[in-house]
């Protein structure tokens, strides 16, 4: 349980040790270190001491570029965020990506509460309205694409909208995939999967 | 000088009148005897004085005597005694008279050193002073005769003597001016004072006035002056009333004698008549007038006016008679020439408004000039060229007609004038008179088939109020004069402008029907436009938020659905649900079509093909009731390639196809479809012998949501969506359908890119219907 408990935190870490990046990786410490300092693994030095630090991105970001799971740091759950400012529309999602274990659901209701999120949750994908009380899907879609450190985020806009225009700017802005409402169950739990790289 | 300084318009009235002031002042003699009056007996002391000291007076006094008593014996005439014998006024007005007589003349010479600066004509003085002189007699003589009515004789001659002093004055200031108006009333025989008026803006009666007051001539002298032209009638009431008509009595006696020059030569007025109405007695009045000429001779002398003995001042005055009679048959019969002219000319205009009245258009009124020309102006080659302003696309076309004798038309053909040809109105505007076709407008020509000889071919404008309405051709050599042909030109102008303008009308009225029911046609389409655009709209509006709870509804029904036993009422209920949900869905997406149709992805498509899989995909759709039905595909030769977007066209065939099915044909459906050669379009029809329908149904099957079937029954949009497809495809659907025999569905669609427009009287979105049977 101790180890869980552990894991648990690893997973909530932003900046790791050489100790901890080899625990999540599963090698020794000396690789780590070796790695660090030919420069192919790469993070700073804490000010005033010779200490290695690794941030998590750059730590994801090596774990992928030699074939290493990523489960240990990810925790194996796909994180997905329902943004939608129909709370029944929040329920309806919750309740049906609820029944698949392999992924995690948080809400938002309106844009602003989607960057904060994103930030902080870190979702793998983004379930997106594209009418929203602040601020509208494209926009949300732009300053996510515009931020590299969410560059792996998948984007699928669910919505009631019509207008092929409307459609067209949201790709345009960086959505993955657009589907309308009101959708087939079963289509959109393949979508999803489909963009989470998850067997159906 | 004064002819030097005279102004060429002579017309300043102002500088006339201050010209007259300019006159020489009366001699001091002349003002003193008229001071004189004969009651007085210290007055003819006084003048018997004033004659003794001018010695030509005394003799001029004293041969006066000897004419007047003949056998005074010369030794003992004096001044004195031919006074006595001659009476005071006699004297005094011989005097007057004499005075006035040398006063102009000497003028005349000391000025202008003798007449060297006469001009040719003007008012010839001997004869003027001749004429003065008997008018002045004449009254003399009937006052004589009509005694104890106010009318001195004495008085009476010297108002003769001075009527006419107005002439003298304005030939003396305007010397050129009043020899043109000497002139003018010679020719036209007219009265003067009309000609002075005309050609210097003042009268001598005017300008006699003026010198009178001027030289403060007696109020009774002054009035006959003024006003010895004016008829009795019209007299005011003044106190020498009478002797203003006396005045203007022997005015026309010493005209009608002939004696003299007085330039005016109307001799109308009734000598008997005129005396009986100022009172006199008309055979003492004649009997005046048969001694006038002995008088004139006798007295003449005295005055240094003439001396010539009688029978040849007798002889002058028939011979000028003669001549003034001469003068006046020469004018009569001009006129009498020109009037006959005028009244064929007049005569013609009715004929011609009969004829043209009739017209009921342009050619038939020129047919009408052209007659009217014949019969005035005489037989020979006629045509009419006139502009067509009236055109429906507004420009103007040139045609001439041309005529035989005397009103067939030979030909009447449209000519294409050279470029920037004016305006055939402005052409001739300038033009009044013929002038010969070769110079203005050689390029007609060729048009003109019927001239004998193109050279004696001249035009003749009819022109109305904006120019020429058109133009006569003719070979006519000599037209009437002008101002007797304008008559007629002006009223074949106004009729040929007329029936243009009516016939423009007529033609606007028809363009403007036209107009009001394609801009109704409009109307209707834009209405129904706007209405789908509206409804549209408002799909789109209301997509958004009907779709969230539509989705709502659709995700709890399918998990419901999916976890509910299957075969269970609840499962079966909430699969109705979800299915229900979606329809609603697309019904609302079908709507927005009309907002925002979809745009097609054109790409090269092989018909063949495509309608071969998409009959295919239809039989796989059909259910198990309609599975019967056949599907015969006919491709009638190769189909072209054609740019359209494939799923768009391949949804509007299926849609046809399903209405086809569902109209429950009795044998089959029938798919044709092959390249249209005429309208170089693809056809593709889907005949089925199914219900058919009315004319009602038909004129309303593309409205959305329309249906003729039972309510509840599935209906919608189908065909709507179908028609929006075509047509931003390019093409468009025709329905033909007759009730219970079938319909047929015409899909067309351009065979290229530029062929994209319908023809222009299909009605933009809306289907194209026609309720006539279907050829078998």
């Amino acid at each position: 349980m101790s180890d869980s408990k552990e894991m648990i935190d690893l997973r909530e870490k932003q900046v790791f040790t050489t100790g901890e990046a080899a625990e999540i990786c599963k090698v020794s410490q000396q690789t780590i270190i070796r790695c660090f300092d030919s420069g192919r693994l790469r993070g700073f030095r804490v000010p005033g001491s010779r200490f290695r630090r690794i941030p998590r991105d750059e730590l994801i970001r090596f774990m992928r570029a030699n074939d290493i799971p990523t489960t240990a740091l990810e925790g194996g759950r796909k994180r997905v965020l329902v943004v939608d400012d129909d709370e029944q529309i929040l329920e309806l999602f919750v309740d049906l990506l609820g029944r698949d274990g392999r992924l995690e659901v948080k809400t938002a209701s309106t844009g602003y509460d989607a960057g904060l999120l994103t930030e902080q949750f870190r979702p793998d994908l983004m379930i997106l309205d594209y009418m929203l009380p602040d601020i509208n899907g494209n926009i949300v879609c732009q300053r996510v694409r515009s931020n590299e450190a969410l560059s792996s985020m998948k984007i699928l806009v669910v919505s009631g909208v019509v207008n092929q225009d409307e459609i067209n700017d949201l790709i345009g802005a960086g959505a993955d995939e657009f589907m309308k409402k009101p959708f087939d169950v079963k289509k959109l739990q393949e979508r999803i999967a489909a963009l989470l790289e998850l067997e159906v | 000088m004064a002819a030097d300084h005279e102004p060429t318009q002579a017309r300043h009235v102002d500088l006339i009148l201050r010209q007259i002031e300019t006159l020489p002042t009366l001699p001091v003699l002349a003002t003193r005897l008229l001071a004189l009056t004969s009651s007085d007996q210290s007055s003819a002391r006084e003048v018997i004085e004033l004659i003794k000291h001018d010695q030509a007076l005394t003799a001029r006094v004293l041969s006066l005597c000897r004419k007047a008593y003949r056998g005074v014996n010369d030794d003992v005439l004096t001044v004195d005694k031919a006074v006595v014998l001659l009476g005071f006024n006699t004297i005094r007005n011989t005097v007057l008279s004499i005075k006035v007589v040398e006063l102009f003349d000497d003028h005349e010479r000391r000025a202008g050193g003798g007449s060297v600066h006469r001009p040719n004509g003007g008012l010839p003085r001997l004869d003027f002073w001749r004429h003065s002189l008997a008018v002045g007699i004449a009254a003399e003589m009937i006052a004589a005769a009509h005694p104890g009515r106010g009318l001195d004789p004495a008085e009476a001659f010297v108002a003769g003597l001075l009527h006419d002093i107005g002439k003298l004055a304005l030939d003396h200031v305007l010397p050129r001016s009043y020899a043109r108006v000497v002139e003018l009333a010679t020719l036209h025989q007219g009265e003067m004072a009309e000609f002075e008026r005309r050609v210097i803006g003042m009268d001598h009666h005017t300008a006699g006035k003026r010198l009178a007051e001027q030289w403060r001539l007696p109020l009774m002298l002054q009035d006959c002056i003024w006003l010895h032209g004016t008829p009795i009638e019209a007299l005011p009431r003044v106190e020498h009333q009478r002797m203003i008509a006396l005045i203007g009595l022997a005015n026309l006696i010493a005209r009608q004698q002939h004696v003299g020059y007085s330039g005016s030569n109307v001799l109308g007025q009734d000598i008997r008549a005129l005396a009986t109405a100022i009172d006199l007695n008309p055979t003492a009045v004649q009997d005046c007038a048969a001694r006038l000429h002995e008088q004139v001779q006798q007295r003449s002398a005295v005055l240094g006016v003439e001396n010539e003995p009688t029978q040849q001042v007798f002889l002058e005055s028939i011979q000028r008679a003669n001549e003034a009679l001469g003068r006046l048959n020469n004018a009569l019969e001009r006129r009498s020439r020109a009037a006959q002219q005028q009244a064929r000319m007049l005569e013609a205009i009715p004929t011609f408004h009969t004829a043209a009245a009739n017209a009921s258009n342009v050619q038939e009124v020129l047919e009408a000039v052209v007659a009217s020309a014949n019969a005035v102006l005489g037989q020979g080659f006629y045509a009419v060229l006139y502009q067509d302003r009236y055109l429906e696309d507004r420009s103007t076309a040139w045609i001439i007609g041309q005529y035989e004798e005397p009103t067939q038309t030979l030909r009447c053909q449209v000519i294409e004038p050279p470029p920037h040809m004016p305006d055939l109105a402005k052409l001739v505007a300038d033009q009044a008179m013929s002038m010969s076709l070769m110079g203005v407008l050689p390029w007609i020509a060729d048009a003109l088939v019927a001239a004998p000889d193109l050279r004696t071919v001249k035009l003749l404008p009819l022109s109305c109020g904006y120019g020429a309405a058109a133009v006569l051709l003719h070979d006519r050599a000599n037209l009437p004069p002008w101002n007797q042909l304008a008559a007629l030109t002006s009223t074949w102008g106004a009729a040929v402008a007329g029936a243009s303008r009516h016939e423009g009308a007529l033609r606007m009225g028809e363009e403007l029907a036209e107009a009001n029911r394609a801009l109704a046609a409009a109307k209707d389409r834009l209405l129904h436009t706007e209405s789908m655009a509206r409804l549209g709209e408002m799909a789109a509006g209301a997509a958004h938020e009907m779709n969230n709870p539509l989705a709502i509804i659709s995700g709890r029904s399918q998990l419901l659905v999916m976890s509910l036993p299957p075969g269970t009422e609840q499962h079966k209920a909430a699969s109705t649900i979800f299915e229900q949900a979606h329809r609603l869905s697309d019904l609302i997406s079908a709507m927005h079509l009309f907002a925002d149709p979809p745009r097609p992805n054109r790409v090269l498509v092989d018909m063949g093909a495509l309608l071969d899989e998409t009959v295919r995909g239809v039989r796989n759709r059909l259910s198990q009731r309609e599975a019967d039905v056949a599907i015969d595909l006919q491709i009638k030769n190769r189909l072209p390639q054609i740019a359209v977007d494939p799923d768009q066209i391949a949804d509007v065939v299926t849609q046809l196809l399903m209405n086809a099915i569902q109209a429950s044909p009795r044998s089959s459906v029938t798919v044709i479809a092959r390249v249209d050669r005429a309208t170089q379009r693809l056809l593709v029809q889907v005949i089925d012998d199914g219900v058919g329908m009315d004319a009602h149904t038909l004129a309303h099957a593309m409205d959305p949501f329309f249906s003729a079937k039972p309510a509840g029954r599935r209906c919608g949009i189908g065909l709507t969506r179908a028609q929006k497809l075509a047509s931003t495809n390019g093409g468009w659907i025709e329905l033909r359908s007759t009730l219970n025999e079938g319909t047929v569905a015409s899909l067309w669609l351009p065979l290229n890119h530029a062929q994209t427009e319908q023809p222009a009287e299909s009605s933009g979105d809306r289907l194209r219907l026609a309720a006539n049977p279907i050829p078998a």
